[in-house]
């Protein structure tokens, strides 16, 4: 990959595996400095692999639901790179893949997915602001089909994928005069629920590689991480306010 | 249009539960309104209860404590939950507290109102744009598990000016309403929810309808 990013730095939420991994991992590749957030110790060994490619990485305990831990993340930024680009917003609740009924959700659920996926929203653009501002920097979000045509199985976890859609698409109008992009991604790759899913059932696989017409599920890294890095390097700066599927066509509704 | 049914409207105190509540009492309907918004399940099903027959459930999904303009960096926690998750968990409670009505008889129709700044984004209101969002992708999974039990669950947009001032000033990027004219409240709103209480709508569930005379238009 060339270096997009060179010179860039960048903070990714729930960077520890899936998605969030593979999206810090290209991003070092594509030459930034990442900052990889994750709750637990995990981001230690993501920021060893980037550092035994070569990459330059640092891993800070964050919290998503707990501001304060954005804000280090965002002065850690700050110290080691000089300046803050973009942050990709990627951590969602572990209890995100849990099937529920609507009518049999109570309150703790909800607080779940709310606290991770809308709150963290919050406190990263809150506290994100002032650094991205003077860089003409980036927010970038995760959503899904979920969000944009309902599921059957996970309610909330689509209210809160269609609620951050409604918040990237407001804060990219609210922060366009800064000349600040925000962008949100609805990706298709393999998560750690999702291969927990298709090693108890393969079927599982080859019934979801069915459905997406390029037949197969994507790769976080090398599929989802290069829209990442796109919309997180300055060939972007005109791109704001748009969901962007990297899912190998499984979702062309919009 | 709505002679026998009964309509029970929430958010009755805003401008647009209220204007609401009246336009479809116009059409005919009985109509048990509930005043603001909903803390818990139990409160939600205390309204409903207060309700003698339940056909058309009317969510307005905004509170007018909501539409107060301010940037996000400027927006404290406390705000931020009043304006945006308070009105999830509101739509939450409702839906369930209509879900316990409509479930035994197995029918039901749930109409989500709110204004389409949600869809086409507003500077200045994140919160609210994320909660309308939030509970318009709710909405939409309600109607698909809900479906095999008669319940469908739509969502109606209005434009900012129906549901408030402050909203019409960060959306002037809206074109000019298609028909020359902005929608009525009670003629075209209030019309278009009707047509979801009548026996002949139980096809259409998941939907967005925009009734705003053609300014917004979905992609």
């Amino acid at each position: 990959m060339t270096e997009t990013l060179a010179g860039r730095c960048i903070i990714v939420t729930g960077a520890g595996d899936g998605v969030g991994r593979g999206v810090a991992l290209a991003c070092a590749a594509a030459g930034a400095h990442v900052i990889v957030g994750t709750r637990h110790e995990n981001g230690h060994a993501v920021v060893g692999e980037i550092d035994a490619r070569g990459g330059r990485a640092a891993w800070t305990q964050c919290d998503v639901t707990d501001e304060a831990t954005i804000v280090a993340a965002v002065d850690l930024a700050l110290e080691r790179a000089g300046a803050l680009h973009a942050i990709v917003h990627n951590a969602t609740s572990n209890r995100s893949s849990e099937p529920h009924r609507l009518e049999d959700v109570d309150r703790a659920l909800w607080d779940e997915h709310a606290a991770v996926s809308l709150r963290g929203a919050y406190h990263c653009a809150r506290a994100g602001f002032e650094a991205l501002r003077e860089t003409q920097g980036t927010l970038i979000l995760m959503t899904s089909p979920a969000g944009m045509e309902g599921t059957v199985g996970l309610p909330l976890y689509g209210a809160v994928k269609g609620a951050l859609r409604g918040f990237a698409k407001s804060l990219a109008r609210e922060w366009a005069p800064h000349g600040m992009p925000v962008n949100i991604i609805s990706p298709l790759a393999l998560s750690p629920a999702m291969g927990r899913a298709i090693e108890q059932d393969p079927g599982v696989g080859e019934r979801l590689a069915r459905r997406v017409p390029m037949g197969r599920v994507g790769d976080p890294e090398h599929d989802v991480g290069p829209a990442v890095v796109y919309l997180a390097s300055a060939d972007a700066h005109f791109v704001t306010g748009q969901t962007l599927a990297v899912d190998g066509g499984h979702f062309m509704n919009l | 249009m709505l002679d026998g049914r009964a309509v029970f409207v929430t958010h009755g105190s805003t401008r647009l539960g209220g204007g609401l509540a009246a336009a479809l009492g116009e059409l005919g309907a009985a109509v048990t309104t509930s005043a603001d918004g909903f803390a818990d399940r139990a409160a939600a099903g205390a309204a409903f209860a207060l309700a003698p027959a339940i056909d058309l459930v009317v969510h307005v999904c905004v509170d007018d404590a909501a539409l107060v303009p301010q940037q996000l960096a400027d927006t404290d926690p406390a705000a931020w939950d009043a304006r945006g998750e308070a009105l999830l968990r509101d739509a939450i409670f409702t839906l369930q507290a209509a879900h316990s009505r409509f479930a035994p008889t197995g029918t039901g129709r749930i109409v989500l109102v709110a204004p389409t700044s949600g869809f086409t984004g507003a500077g200045g209101f994140v919160p609210v744009s994320t909660a309308i969002e939030g509970v318009r992708a709710l909405g939409k999974s309600a109607a698909r598990q809900w479906g095999p039990h008669g319940i469908t669950v739509n969502a109606v947009l209005v434009p900012p000016a129906l549901v408030a001032p402050e909203l019409v000033a960060a959306t002037t990027f809206e074109a000019p309403p298609a028909v020359g004219r902005p929608p009525e409240l009670r003629d075209d709103v209030a019309a278009t929810i009707a047509h979801f209480a009548s026996s002949t709508s139980g096809g259409i569930t998941g939907a967005t309808v925009i009734v705003d005379g053609g300014s917004v238009m979905a992609p």
